[in-house]
């Protein structure tokens, strides 16, 4: 449409300027400054001199992996079998749905149910194990992180097994493919796609869930994203602040480069 | 001419490096049915959104009765296309797509639906107006499209491959339709096609076109026996072509032996090629034919039986004959003078008709 | 029929269990006498009353739905704006770019959008409040809109638009006819994700808030950290009434608005056979 007008759009250029770009270059641009506003390195040096810092994210890195992939563990067979259902649009909607509940109610939601004397501890000493420390676990932690993205896995699997052609699954079984090697042999290759999207939805916010590190992980757990929220608005280093955050959307890039470059191999297969 | 409605002077359309139009001429007249016929990517497409207005040509004059236009916005212009994919609004209904145009010129109410039925009743849809896009056939999508575009009484109607999303049954009974409706409106269609036996069934004048430039205009049955060279006479129809020898008037050779035609005009041995009509080569004796050729294959096609053979020089023979042969056998083939087309290389229009009339009034 | 039992039905509804079970948890504890969230007492109605009397409560919902409102129709507006001019750029180098750019907030985690937008306004001198939260929930509810509305255009015949103007109508008309009622349930369902992500923003928000105001999720975080509330229960169980009608009109609307086509032709082809 060679016909439309750019000074329409200049609201839509506006806010790539001012709410992309700008905030990016200002992020970088501050992690070159100490809490005293001197221009320095120093937030570097510490980041990749100190051990502790270096460790910390990749314990990041570590809870983020197992989040993912136990979200992963639950959300493919969900979504799978989930298509065969009756009403399968229904019944995602019905997934759909807690994610319309707002985060930190779920998070309080598990305050509640894995608390000293809350249900699940009522269960275990009723099955005679007795009460355990439940909450302010990295097991919490993990839990309650995977229950919150499962939606969002689950969602571009199913989308990626509902695209699926059924033909391929019936030819695979004229061949003679038993259930299992249709499985792993065509239909997993074929929604990898969809499952990478999942990854991608989850492996990053896993990254930056500080509330619930403090709410569930009773600050346990130290995350990138908590790290960057304690330096930002309790110790009011905003230097060391944003030098994590640019770790953090360096990480971010290097996710973002690795699946999008094998998505676009994979659509010039096709 | 009087009554010249479109006329395109010398334009050219380039893409960057690639070109789609070179040196395009032609007028059209006030109600007649043109066909631009070629082969996909031949430009042909590319006329007709020149001539609406969606692209612009790189250089040259489009004309509307004398007016340049070139620089008329598609909206502003008195054609009305019909899109190959008929492009029918899907979120408006039937009523509503063919009201449109008629809406947007903030035409009466009542003028409205009036002029929308009337344009339903031609094209055989009363009763349908308030149907969904989705619940039509593609036969009546097509229809819907046609009425879309004659309710706004254009001067000229562009067709862009109308009929070549519908099965072959319908696409000929369309075919009809659309010349009968085109006779009824008495406005200019301007029909594009890469179909030969569409363009000859419903044409009053073709251009056969490739590459980017028209080879040949003319009215079907002079663009099916006098093709202007190799590529016309294999677009249009089956054909049979040999290389030859043009001894004298009169007088051509081929495949080693000299035969009479109606060709003149040419240099003593100019080298030519030879076009052979399938239908109009009889199958006889040996000693009766012109031509001794061994059947390779034959075909069953209903009205003709399709018959491959090759003659001793391996030039491949196609021949529709009425009586059926037997594989293998040697058969005689023979023609008349006038079944011998002569094609010059590299001749164009203007020499071609330049020459058929120095020695057709030589004739008379 | 055949049996209904089956290991994969099992399964299903132990994830449906899983996702739902700490949801009623939540609205089963908020009518509890006891005021724990472990030990269930009695029926009482007096967490509600207590919230309905919590005018700070009432002040902060009224500002969360204004957030939401205004964020989600001004994203909508200029988000509809920038996916027509990605449409409208030829050159798939320049357009890739756009797109990329589009896309950062939309892969960025929270906390960066919202450490990175505290320093913009900072920078700025931008008063922390109503105004920075409102101007952030716009920024990162665009690239939604954007990426609702641009398939719709894409999957647009592009004859359409040549076949509008063939019919004799102007640029804002081809616009305001054909363009926008095709593309009207992308702009509908990316109006609909602004304001979802808007209601349930936490972490941006968390940041770039400041001088007292706050949004609900924040109140609820600060709540959550001094301890159990029943209020906050009584809080959920009213949000999450208003999270299903609002999926459940919006799943209707969708299905009332695409099968009004489908029964119609049904009706059409009842008709035929008789």
């Amino acid at each position: 449409m060679k016909r439309f007008n750019p000074a329409y759009s200049f609201l839509y250029i506006l806010w790539i300027v001012l709410f992309v770009i700008a905030p990016l270059v200002l992020i970088v641009y501050q992690s070159f400054f100490d809490i005293s506003g001197h221009l320095t390195l120093a937030n570097y040096q510490a980041y990749f001199g100190s051990g502790t810092y270096l460790k910390m994210t990749l314990n990041s890195i570590w809870y983020a992996l197992l989040i993912t992939l136990l979200t992963l563990l639950i959300s493919y067979p969900t979504a799978y079998w989930l298509n065969q259902t009756k009403n399968k649009q229904l019944w995602l909607l019905l997934i759909i749905l807690p994610t319309w509940i707002n985060l930190l109610l779920k998070a309080y939601a598990f305050i509640g149910i894995l608390s000293q004397n809350g249900s699940v501890n009522h269960f275990l000493t009723f099955v005679g194990i007795g009460p355990q420390q439940l909450l302010f676990t990295n097991a919490s932690f993990i839990f309650v992180a995977a229950y919150i993205e499962i939606p969002f896995m689950i969602l571009p699997i199913f989308n990626a097994i509902d695209e699926l052609n059924p033909s391929f699954v019936n030819a695979s079984r004229d061949l003679g493919a038993t259930n299992w090697q249709t499985f792993s042999k065509v239909i997993f290759p074929l929604t990898i796609n969809g499952v990478k999207a999942g990854v991608q939805a989850v492996f990053i916010p896993s990254l930056s869930l500080f509330m619930l590190t403090r709410l569930i992980g009773g600050n346990k757990v130290i995350t990138l994203g908590t790290a960057i929220e304690e330096h930002f608005l309790v110790t009011q280093n905003w230097g060391m602040g944003s030098t994590i955050g640019v770790v953090l959307i360096v990480a971010m890039v290097i996710i973002m480069f690795v699946t999008g470059e094998r998505r676009k191999k994979g659509r010039k297969g096709e | 001419m009087a009554n010249t409605i479109i006329s395109f002077e010398a334009v050219d359309k380039r893409y960057g490096d690639t070109i789609a139009l070179n040196d395009i001429n032609f007028e059209l007249e006030q109600g007649k049915f043109y066909t631009l016929l070629g082969p996909s990517g031949c430009g042909k497409t590319t006329i007709l959104r020149i001539l609406a207005g969606f692209t612009s040509a790189t250089s040259g004059e489009i004309k509307f009765k004398g007016q340049k236009i070139n620089n008329l916005p598609a909206n502003k212009r008195k054609v009305n296309t019909v899109f190959q994919d008929y492009a029918l609004f899907p979120h408006l209904n039937v009523f509503d797509n063919v009201a449109f145009g008629l809406s947007l010129r903030k035409v009466p109410k009542a003028e409205i639906r009036q002029r929308v039925l009337e344009a339903l009743r031609l094209v055989q849809l009363t009763g349908y107006d308030d149907r969904e896009i989705a619940e039509l056939s593609g036969g009546q999508q097509q229809r819907v499209a046609i009425a879309r575009a004659i309710v706004n009484e254009p001067e000229v109607l562009l067709l862009d491959e109308p009929l070549s999303a519908l099965d072959a049954k319908l696409r000929t009974a369309m075919q009809v339709e659309l010349r009968q409706l085109q006779r009824r409106l008495g406005i200019t269609f301007l029909f594009v096609t890469h179909d030969q036996g569409e363009a000859l069934a419903m044409s009053d004048e073709i251009f056969v076109m490739n590459n980017g430039k028209i080879l040949q205009q003319g009215n079907p049955v002079d663009i099916y026996d006098e093709p202007i060279n190799h590529f016309v006479a294999d677009f249009i129809g089956e054909s049979n072509i040999v290389k030859g020898k043009m001894v004298k008037d009169y007088l051509v050779s081929f495949v080693g032996k000299e035969f009479e035609c109606a060709d003149a005009g040419m240099r003593p041995d100019e080298p030519v090629e030879i076009v052979l009509r399938p239908e109009d080569l009889v199958l006889t004796d040996v000693t009766k034919g012109k031509l001794t050729v061994t059947v390779d294959t034959q075909v069953f096609r209903g009205n003709i039986y399709e018959i491959m053979s090759h003659d001793s020089a391996n030039n491949q023979w196609l021949i529709h004959a009425v009586h059926k042969a037997t594989i293998g056998q040697k058969v005689g083939i023979s023609f008349g003078p006038e079944d011998v087309h002569v094609m010059r290389f590299g001749e164009s229009e203007e020499e071609f008709d330049a020459r058929l009339e120095t020695y057709e009034g030589e004739e008379e | 029929m055949k049996k209904r039992f089956s290991w994969q039905n099992l399964y299903l509804i132990f994830v449906f269990a899983l996702l739902y079970v700490p949801i009623f948890y939540l609205i089963f504890y908020s009518f509890n006498r006891g005021g724990t969230m472990t030990h269930f007492t009695g029926f009482t109605w007096q967490h509600y009353t207590e919230l309905f009397s919590d005018s700070r409560m009432i002040e902060i919902v009224v500002d969360t739905l204004l957030i939401a409102l205004l964020s989600s129709l001004l994203a909508t507006i200029i988000g509809t704006l920038g996916a027509l001019q990605i449409y409208s750029v030829k050159r798939p180098v320049v357009k890739n770019a756009i797109l990329s750019l589009n896309n950062i907030l939309m892969v960025s985690p929270d906390v960066i959008i919202g450490a990175s937008f505290l320093i913009f306004f900072t920078f700025l001198g931008f008063k922390l409040g109503f105004g920075s939260v409102l101007l952030s929930h716009i920024a990162f509810s665009i690239p939604i809109v954007v990426l609702m509305v641009l398939p719709k255009l894409n999957e647009m015949n592009l004859s359409l638009i040549d076949a509008a103007t063939d019919l004799g109508a102007t640029n804002f008309q081809v616009f305001s006819r054909v363009i926008l009622p095709y593309i009207a349930p992308g702009v509908f369902a990316g109006y609909f994700m602004a304001f979802t992500y808007s209601l349930d923003d936490f972490a941006v928000t968390f940041f770039v808030t400041g001088n007292g105001f706050e949004t609900l999720s924040v109140e609820i975080y600060a709540r959550a950290r001094q301890g159990i509330s029943l209020e906050i229960n009584a809080l959920s169980a009213l949000m999450f009434v208003f999270s299903l009608l609002l999926v459940v009109g919006y799943y209707f609307l969708n299905q009332y608005n695409s099968s009004k086509r489908t029964r119609k032709r049904q009706r059409l082809e009842a008709t035929q056979i008789k």
